[in-house]
């Protein structure tokens, strides 16, 4: 691909490139292609060296047309999904329709190759490639410019024509001729790299053997620098200029990761060779394709730095488990999604396990489970595995969503991201119900299987290994463990939803007998109930107990025997659940109850919320004595119900000892100034934590002045950079900060030393800030007088003071990814909600602006989003969708969005907010509607913005239609519009007839590509038996669009051998072709701007005889619904006609059904055609942008 | 030498004019100006002899001035071939070699001396020679050891040899030291940003007092992440400082790795700005022909223009 960023001024974001597909029909009569491709402008298609008619039709750009006024939610969700379905890979379609000439179709007949040359170019593509090019003197390279591809899913599609999908896998030849001074990565490996004749640029020839879906193919080109790692030859690191010594630093780690993974799968890398690429403006921390995997360059970092380093080890070892399972194995379909994203955040926490220990992996499976508890209790449930049967709509498997879950692109990226975190915490059932030794031999039978398969030339059969479907991966669960999962899959992936427990107890002294009463809510949103056993573990004083409880229909009461008899005062050590003994002070049990804790569910076997009732003492022993920090933790929330002297006691003693994991020492923290705060008419003594952090990190000599920093030890690092966070929490009687509290911190600002530490202290400074932040209460106010310098409060003062210092020197001195800016913005924000210092959006604007750190823009977004939501303030909405629209760093859009969705300036419950007009709905709802074309994430961002503003009906704010008045008042519901109703009627009696026939039809057309002899040795390329595929894979139905009906008749050429040649092509080449197609065109009866004249394109297709499907008539039901919808455009009759006569030896039996099917649609359309017009989808066609546009 | 004469002699017109009780302010001076006199005198004699009947003061004067000058350089010369022959005093012979070397025929000199018209002059007024005042003593001079024998010049006043120290205890309190330096830096800081503030842009947290807490303005840059990446200068120096105690492990892994650069020209001068624990190893050149990665190879020349 030839970027033109060299090629001067004019246009300098822009790419010229060629692809060539081989194609082996595995059908007869395949004289339709459709592939996908967006935004390209396509100058040319050829098949075998032929001319080829085609049409490019996005309807995705638009999902809903101008003249409709439609506003609500449901009407915008189920045409986007319908606009996605019509194009959707995995369904057979596509943007991009080729005509095979018909020169051709005897060949294809015969089952002949068919190879596909299409030549195109981007201009400032929107999406799909991103272009960073800093705006300063210099040349390219001195710039540090640079482009990389990037993609919410198969997004592909955004930079060449290619069957975007994850389940055709096709080898690949790659060829990137760049500017001499840049360095062209892309997946596979580079066989040379040769100047061009006029040795100003370099051609990068790579070559991928291993079979690979379309999605998994990236670039990234800029002034590289080029980091060979030390340990793996084969492992080659680039970063942009100047950050060398980072990146040494930052991968000096990754071999070992490298080795976790092929030692636990015993299975080597894959690939041959494996690239990291660092950009900038990434998309999203971490993306893999085959092969490379490109991160945000704010991952590295030097020596110095400590918080950065295991996140950045994180995204490594995240990046690295997904090439074994998402870029070599790939996915059979999206509903098979889960399966790979389940193992390779799997084995990632495995890697979490081994590399920051058994604790750290607890903690992040309770984090994991209670975020996607949260997420499901208060969003409704995460289906893992969606079927959708029979289409019908009514069957969604998700109706409390206000998006659809039936494609990635219609995800929201929120759901998206619980997704994958139920899917790895599902596999950890698994683990736990056969056993990791098991799991891990399924994964290397997996991946096994799938390299013996890829070593293959084409074999359909192979191929098909290497992808990997739900179905697959239980059976081969079940052959390697001979164990039936099929409950827990049923239970946790087939359904959504969490489950709740509540959980009590009473003991029987009598019977010397524990009754635990264990309740369920299985009634509110995103709860399903839970039949099966659950694991109790009590803990007596003469030890800890394993009980498995059977959870059942109708028992709530289980009584469980108790081992001891309460006899505490003899003196004995007590055993724990490791074999540890150990002396407890039992005086504050209850001197009948052998019992110390009980805990619900210990290991986390269920995808659960426990709230267990235990007395307080039962609490502070859990937490002081079980060893499991999920335990700890849970004791920790617990005890924030109970501020009594003996909680603090037990937290206190937990933040000193220093065996305990750092993590559950910091929550004590918290939770001990909560308690405090509740205790604050009796507390004794200097104020929580102080006196621990004085005797730990200040002089003994003098103890107002902390230590000079060393960090040397990392937990007591987070302890001390928390504990003033903590600290600043704790307020007095009159719910202000405590005077010495402050101080405390002023005096930790003002002596901290950094000189003789090894280690950055910008994130403990930071967390300062933030302390002072978290000191501020709200400011007495008087009339809301305004603000001013000179009735500021002392003590605000010197907070003001120190924030103004540190941002200013932070100019002067920048930290590590500017944390103290980022930190100062926050407070000023907080002294600004507070009433401190004039409410005032200007500082955070200029800080938003491009050109800022990415961390400190978005965090001046977030004070903006808060400032609009406090305020009301419509300019500062006005300008932060701006920024959405304008601002080139696609995550700042992103997180502007949901920043927004989280904090909205109003919600649909609110009907008084001033900013809810007519007007934003407009905005929003064009900005959803074609302003996000580019970008999947960002317009279910903003799908999510506007269901969070207006919800799913439409928007109160707008008036009312007329006829919809009495129906929205009768119906209480009022999701449906009136106005609309009919329409979405017709849609969903065009959907299901329309998808059965797609969905046997599918089973009939199956292409296969095959290798090319000719083309330079690229070993042959083939795909998976489609059939088998489609089989398995459920209906992909929606409501296509009449014109995508019309097309699903024909053939489609599925995947293929790519061959993407990025030429060079100059000005006067591209008139040319463009003046050859239009010549083309004409010759054709086609108009030269076929969008304006949309019946003359329809004909250009409609005069393709349909294909025969043998099993025809047993599907003719179906037709005549579908015929009807192609007839919404019955005028390209004629046409149809004459072409219909000179093929008509061939595709007799077409004919026939197209005439019989034709009465029916006669009827039809007398009555739907006015509805098409409106339909969502209908009519994409008439106004698709078009090549020769 | 001939300065203060000439110095005096300056003195000596405004002290004839009968200011003479002030310029006789000091023993050496008037010592001075009693020579200076007679010098005068002499030269009127020798005017007189000559037969001149009268002579303008300034005329006068510049002879006399001549005529100092000239005794003047006879005596530094005649010191300075005395001190020559490692004499102090000097002698009749360093005169004549004096007199000779200025180009003066001694010969002559008897002839003049006993010439008939000589005229005879008062011998100057016995003036007291001027008494060096004496060095202030301090403290005892040291006597000379045993084994320095006593003609050696005596020992110097103690206080141009004696070390004597006189600084102040420092502070070793711990407290009030940390106390210092934080509020050191933190006025330094302060100052510097100020300073930027009031010789750049800034932003405002107030409406009604600009000046108060002044921000200074937020500038895009064209690659934000550098700043914000790579450590600062004074990290890295601080890091330098620390680090030769601690760091110990990562370099020896970094060693072994054998960490290889490319040819890359921009690369040297990244290492110079390296935190040593992520250094490039010596190692380098060594196993540099060992690796074979794609990206390292040299970029082909372009073969015989191929087939478009």
């Amino acid at each position: 691909m030839n970027r033109k960023k060299d090629k001067g001024f004019e246009s300098p974001k822009s790419v010229i490139g060629y692809v060539e597909l081989t194609i082996f029909p595995t059908v007869v009569n395949l004289n339709r292609i459709k592939l996908n491709s967006k935004q390209c402008r396509i100058y040319r298609v050829r098949v075998n060296e032929l001319e080829a008619p085609f049409i490019y039709n996005d309807p995705t750009l638009e999902v809903c047309h101008h003249e409709s006024k439609q506003r609500n939610l449901n009407y915008f969700s189920s045409a986007y999904t319908a606009a996605v379905s019509a194009v959707d890979p995995d369904a057979g379609h596509g943007e991009l329709v080729i005509k095979v000439p018909s020169e051709l179709w005897k060949q294809g007949d015969d089952l002949k190759v068919l190879k596909v040359y299409i030549e195109f170019s981007l201009d400032q593509p929107k999406g799909g490639l991103h272009f960073v090019v800093p705006d300063m003197e210099g040349s390219m390279a001195e710039r540090g410019a640079h482009v990389f591809s990037f993609g919410y899913q198969n997004s592909t599609r955004f930079w060449f024509p290619c069957v975007d999908s994850y389940s055709e896998l096709c080898t690949w030849k790659l060829e990137f001729t760049v500017d001499a001074s840049m360095v062209a990565v892309s997946c596979g490996d580079l066989v040379e790299t040769i100047y061009t004749h006029d040795m100003r640029k370099k051609t990068f020839h790579y070559v991928l053997p291993i079979p690979t879906a379309a999605p998994n193919i990236s670039l990234a080109v800029g002034p590289f620098e080029i980091l060979v790692d030390p340990y793996m030859h084969e492992v080659t690191h680039f970063c942009l200029p100047q950050l060398l010594p980072l990146l040494k630093h930052s991968m000096s780690y990754l071999h070992e990761i490298f080795e976790f993974y092929e030692e636990i799968l015993t299975c080597r890398y894959p690939y041959a060779c494996f690239k990291t690429v660092f950009v900038d403006e990434a998309y999203v921390q971490v993306s893999t394709y085959a092969s490379m995997s490109i991160f945000s360059t704010n991952l590295l970092h030097s020596a110095m730095i400590i918080d950065q380093t295991p996140l950045t080890r994180r995204c490594l070892a995240q990046a690295l488990a997904q090439q074994f399972f998402g870029c070599f194995i790939s996915r059979m379909s999206w509903a098979d999604e889960w399966v790979l994203k389940g193992i390779s955040g799997y084995i990632y926490g495995l890697y979490l396990k081994k590399t920051f220990g058994v604790n750290e992996y607890r903690h992040w499976i309770k984090e994991e489970l209670d975020k996607i508890v949260e997420y499901e209790l208060k969003m409704g449930g995460v289906l893992l595995h969606p079927t959708f049967s029979g289409g019908k709509e009514k069957d969604n498997p998700t109706p409390h969503l206000h998006f659809s879950i039936k494609h990635p692109h219609t995800l929201s990226w929120e759901y998206y991201k619980m997704f994958q975190c139920k899917a790895h915490l599902v596999m950890r059932l698994i683990e736990n119900r056969i056993s990791m030794e098991f799991m891990l031999q399924v994964f290397n039978k997996l991946l096994s299987l799938a390299s013996t398969a890829s070593s293959q030339k084409y074999q359909s059969q192979m191929w098909s290994q290497m992808l990997l479907s739900t179905h697959a991966f239980l059976k081969s669960i079940s052959n390697v463990s001979g164990k039936d999962i099929g409950p827990l899959i049923k239970q946790w992936v087939d359904q959504s939803s969490v489950v709740k427990f509540f959980g009590s107890f009473a003991f029987n002294r009598k019977r010397n007998v524990l009754e635990l009463e264990i309740r369920q809510d299985y009634t509110s949103s995103g709860t399903q109930k839970y039949v099966g056993p659950i694991k109790v573990t009590v803990q007596e004083l003469d030890g800890s107990f394993n009980h498995t409880l059977q959870i059942e229909e109708n028992s709530l009461k289980h009584d469980i025997p108790c081992h001891s008899k309460s006899r505490r005062n003899k003196k004995k050590k007590i055993p724990l659940m490791n074999g540890e003994e150990v002396d407890m002070d039992l005086s504050a049990m209850d001197a009948d109850s052998p019992l110390l804790w009980i805990r619900i569910d210990p290991d986390m076997s269920i995808l659960r919320k426990v709230e267990f009732e235990q007395a307080d003492f039962m609490w502070q022993y859990q937490l002081r004595y079980e060893r499991d920090v999920v335990a700890q933790e849970e004791a920790i929330s617990a005890l924030e119900k109970f501020p009594t002297p003996a909680s603090r006691l037990a937290l206190t003693d937990i933040l000193e000892q220093e065996q305990c994991f750092y993590k559950v020492r910091m929550q004590a923290c918290f939770c001990l100034a909560k308690i405090a705060n509740s205790m604050v008419s009796t507390w004794q003594g200097p104020p929580a934590m102080k006196s621990l952090f004085t005797r730990m990190f200040c002089c003994k000599s003098c103890p107002n002045i902390v230590k000079t920093n060393n960090f040397i030890n990392f937990q007591s690092y987070f302890l001390q950079k928390t504990m003033p966070v903590a600290m600043a929490l704790l307020r007095d009687v009159q719910n202000l900060c405590p005077k010495d509290v402050l101080n405390f911190i002023l005096d930790l600002i003002k002596y901290n030393d950094n000189r003789k530490n090894k280690f950055s202290d910008n994130y403990y400074r930071a967390d300062l800030i933030k302390a002072l932040t978290n000191s501020l209460t709200p400011a007495i106010s008087i009339n809301n007088e305004v603000r001013t310098v000179d009735n500021l409060n002392a003590d605000v003062r010197l907070i003001l003071e120190e924030i103004t210092r540190f941002l200013n020197m932070e100019k002067l001195l920048p930290s590590f990814r500017n944390t103290i800016t980022v930190s100062c913005l926050r407070a000023i924000r907080q002294l600004q909600k507070n009433g401190h210092i004039p409410s005032d959006a200007s500082l955070f604007k200029s800080y938003a602006e491009y050109g800022h750190f990415v961390d400190v823009r978005i965090a001046a977004v977030e004070a903006l989003v808060d400032y609009t939501r406090v305020e009301r303030s419509s300019a500062e909405l006005q300008w932060l969708l701006t920024m959405v629209h304008n601002d080139p760093v696609h995550y700042v859009r992103h997180e502007i969005l949901s920043m927004l969705c989280k904090n909205p300036p109003f919600t649909k419950t609110t009907t008084d907010s001033a900013l809810c007009n007519e007007a934003l709905v407009d905005q929003l709802w064009k900005l959803m509607n074609s302003g996000t074309s580019h970008d999947w994430r960002l317009r279910c961002d903003a799908v999510n913005l506007y269901y969070t503003l207006f919800g799913l009906t439409r928007p109160s704010c707008l008036p009312l239609p007329e006829l919809g008045l009495v129906l929205n008042l009768k119906e209480k519901k009022a999701v449906l519009n009136p106005t609309i109703k009919p329409e979405l009627g017709v849609g969903t009696v065009m959907d299901t007839p329309a998808m059965t026939f797609i969905r046997s039809f599918l089973l009939k057309t199956l292409i296969v590509m095959n290798p090319d002899p000719i083309s330079l040795g690229v070993c042959g390329v083939g795909q998976p038996p489609q059939g088998l595929k489609r089989k398995a894979e459920t209906p992909l139905g929606s409501p296509p669009e009449p014109g995508q009906i019309l097309q699903q008749q024909d053939d489609d050429g599925r995947g293929g051998r790519y061959k993407i040649r990025e030429e060079d092509i100059d000005m006067e080449t591209v008139h040319d072709s463009q003046a050859f197609i239009h010549h083309h065109l004409n010759l054709l009866e086609r108009p030269s701007t076929p969008g304006k004249e949309p019946p003359s394109v329809e004909q250009s297709m409609l005069s393709m005889p349909a294909t025969p499907v043998p099993s025809f008539s047993k599907e003719t039901p179906s037709l005549s619904s579908k015929h009807s919808s192609e007839h919404g455009h019955h005028h390209h009759h004629h046409h149809h006609e004459h072409k219909k006569k000179k093929k008509k030896h061939k595709h007799k039996h077409k004919h026939k059904h197209k005439h019989e099917s034709k009465d029916k649609e006669k009827d039809r359309e007398r009555d739907n055609s006015h509805a098409y017009s409106n339909s969502p989808a209908s009519g994409r066609s008439l106004r698709s942008p078009s090549l020769s546009d | 030498m001939a300065d203060p004469a000439v110095a005096s002699g300056g003195s000596l017109n405004a002290g004839g004019r009968g200011s003479g009780g002030k310029a006789a302010s000091s023993p050496a001076e008037n010592y001075y100006l009693a020579r200076r006199r007679t010098l005068q005198v002499v030269v009127s004699a020798l005017l007189t002899e000559c037969g001149f009947e009268s002579a303008e003061k300034a005329a006068v004067e510049t002879l006399t001035e001549m005529m100092q000058s000239y005794i003047s350089e006879i005596g530094r010369c005649a010191k300075a071939y005395c001190e020559h022959t490692a004499r102090s005093v000097p002698t009749l012979s360093d005169t004549v070699v004096t007199l000779i070397e200025m180009g003066f025929n001694t010969d002559t000199l008897p002839v003049y001396a006993k010439r008939s018209q000589r005229m005879v002059i008062t011998a100057p007024p016995v003036t007291n020679a001027p008494v060096t005042p004496k060095a202030l003593s301090a403290g005892q001079k040291r006597t000379h050891p045993a084994h320095i024998p006593s003609h050696f010049p005596e020992f110097p006043d103690p206080h141009t040899y004696i070390k004597t120290p006189t600084f102040r205890e420092p502070v070793s309190d711990y407290q009030v030291v940390r106390e210092k330096a934080a509020s050191q830096r933190r006025d330094v800081e302060r100052a510097l940003t100020r300073f930027m503030a009031k010789t750049g842009e800034t932003q405002s947290l107030f409406k009604d007092d600009i000046t108060a807490f002044p921000l200074i303005a937020a500038q895009p840059s064209t690659i934000p992440y550098l700043s914000a990446l790579l450590p600062s200068e004074l990290e890295l120096q601080t890091l330098e400082e620390t680090d030769s105690s601690e760091q110990d492990d990562q370099t020896d892994s970094e060693n072994a790795a054998g960490n290889i650069i490319n040819d890359d020209p921009g690369a040297d001068k990244e290492n110079s700005m390296l935190p040593p624990s992520g250094g490039v190893p010596s190692t380098k050149a060594t196993e540099d022909n060992v690796i074979d990665n794609p990206y390292l190879r040299p970029v082909k020349k372009p073969k015989v223009r191929r087939k478009k």
